[in-house]
């Protein structure tokens, strides 16, 4: 059985939150409604936006820039 | 017939008094009738009610009459009434919504009131009424917040309870590498078991649930169970993806949003460089701004899902309101 996309997301969570300008890492859906990997960015780092993979364990992976996080 | 202005103007003052002695009647003014759901030219006099009723359902004598002298009578349903309240001023009974603070931080939002071992306690971020593990049980926490101009001690509402120690990261940014080493190699994993999800999360000992704490009100009439422009808490729902989603906040009052995002592992910044990792948190698109930190997060029902604390440009970031409940032993 393949893993679901909760277990995807924790194995890579802490990996791809180590890469320079990666804030969060999240499930949501894409426009069609399919689950996706959601990876924030607090800027969009050529480098890292490279580096990140566009799909993990055959889930797709979808980068947005959401700036800083802040308590407030 | 044509309607003129100040014909209508000298009925209604003529009559004003005796509309709103009616039930219901909150409103009296001059309008354009409506007639299925279209403006129409027609000038008339427009009685805002809290409720439409029908006439069988209504004592004979509250029953709004079709005209007055020739000029209609158009009935408007637009609830109660109230005076725009000022969040940042100080309000006794305090609802969830409005300025709060411990007496050295800026200020925040009063969450909504929870009970601990039948005693009543006010919820918020422990940012905002624990000032960042800063503070000791006992210290005061002002009605509003300090930056709203909360008075030491007059403006005194509660006192700090508890919080759920944050755990910061101990090399804020500059090395992303070894920090993600770091927790992998950190052995010490917490448990926690949330009630509601009958399920284990297992996160470590660098990474938080929840940004969290409860003050004791100097005196319960002090504080009131409502949420401000939302009303009573209903009950818990578990948050999730779609879900529509409303809070109240000090600094932009009451807005809409919706559950983007589920399981999300947040890197959040604390004042001056320093970082604290969030797991299992919820995220919203931009429905706050700073100081609406403690905001409740709501369902279209008025159920509780969370706790709002964070946010970016672009998001807004929110505790699981089960995970609030379970760290500190809460109940509604």
């Amino acid at each position: 059985m393949s893993p679901s996309i909760q277990e995807v997301k924790e194995k890579h969570a802490r990996r791809l939150l180590a890469m320079r300008g990666v804030v969060s890492v999240g499930i949501g859906r894409d426009p069609e409604g399919k689950s996706v990997i959601i990876v924030g960015l607090d800027s969009p780092y050529p480098k890292t936006l490279k580096k990140l993979p566009k799909e993990l364990d055959g889930y797709p992976v979808r980068v947005e820039t959401i700036g800083p996080v802040k308590a407030y | 017939m044509d309607i003129d202005l100040a014909s209508i103007r000298e009925v209604l003052k003529d009559n004003r008094l005796k509309l709103l002695a009616r039930a219901n009647v909150v409103a009296t003014g001059i309008g354009y009738k409506i007639t299925k759901k279209q403006k129409t030219s027609t000038l008339c006099i427009v009685c805002s009610v809290t409720k439409k009723l029908s006439a069988s359902d209504l004592s004979k004598r509250d029953v709004l009459p079709p005209d007055i002298n020739g000029i209609p009578i158009d009935v408007v349903e637009t609830g109660l009434i109230r005076a725009l309240v000022d969040r940042t001023k100080r309000i006794r009974p305090a609802p969830g919504g409005v300025s709060i603070g411990h007496r050295d931080i800026t200020a925040g939002t009063l969450g909504c009131l929870v009970k601990k071992n039948g005693q009543t306690f006010i919820l918020s971020n422990n940012h905002v009424l624990a000032n960042s593990n800063e503070g000791v049980a006992g210290e005061y926490i002002l009605q509003p917040g300090p930056y709203d101009g909360g008075n030491f001690p007059l403006d005194g509402i509660a006192k700090l309870h508890e919080f759920v120690p944050i755990v910061f990261s101990e090399v804020p940014g500059e090395c992303g590498v070894a920090r993600g080493v770091a927790s992998l190699l950190s052995g010490a994993a917490k448990s926690v078991r949330s009630k509601s999800r009958f399920q284990a999360i297992s996160i470590l000992a660098e990474e938080n649930l929840v940004d969290a704490a409860i003050a004791l009100p100097f005196d319960e009439k002090d504080v009131s169970p409502e949420i401000l422009e939302i009303g009573t808490i209903q009950d818990l729902i578990q948050g999730d993806l779609g879900m529509a989603i409303k809070k109240s906040g000090r600094t932009t009052a009451v807005t809409t949003g919706e559950i983007l995002q589920v399981d999300v592992t947040v890197d959040v910044q604390y004042g001056a460089g320093q970082i604290a990792r969030f797991v299992d948190q919820l995220m919203a698109g931009e429905m706050s701004a700073g100081g609406d930190s403690g905001s409740t997060v709501l369902d279209n029902n008025n159920n509780l899902t969370g706790l709002l604390f964070a946010g970016s440009d672009t998001t807004t970031i929110i505790n699981r309101i089960e995970n609030v409940f379970s760290a500190l032993g809460l109940s509604l």
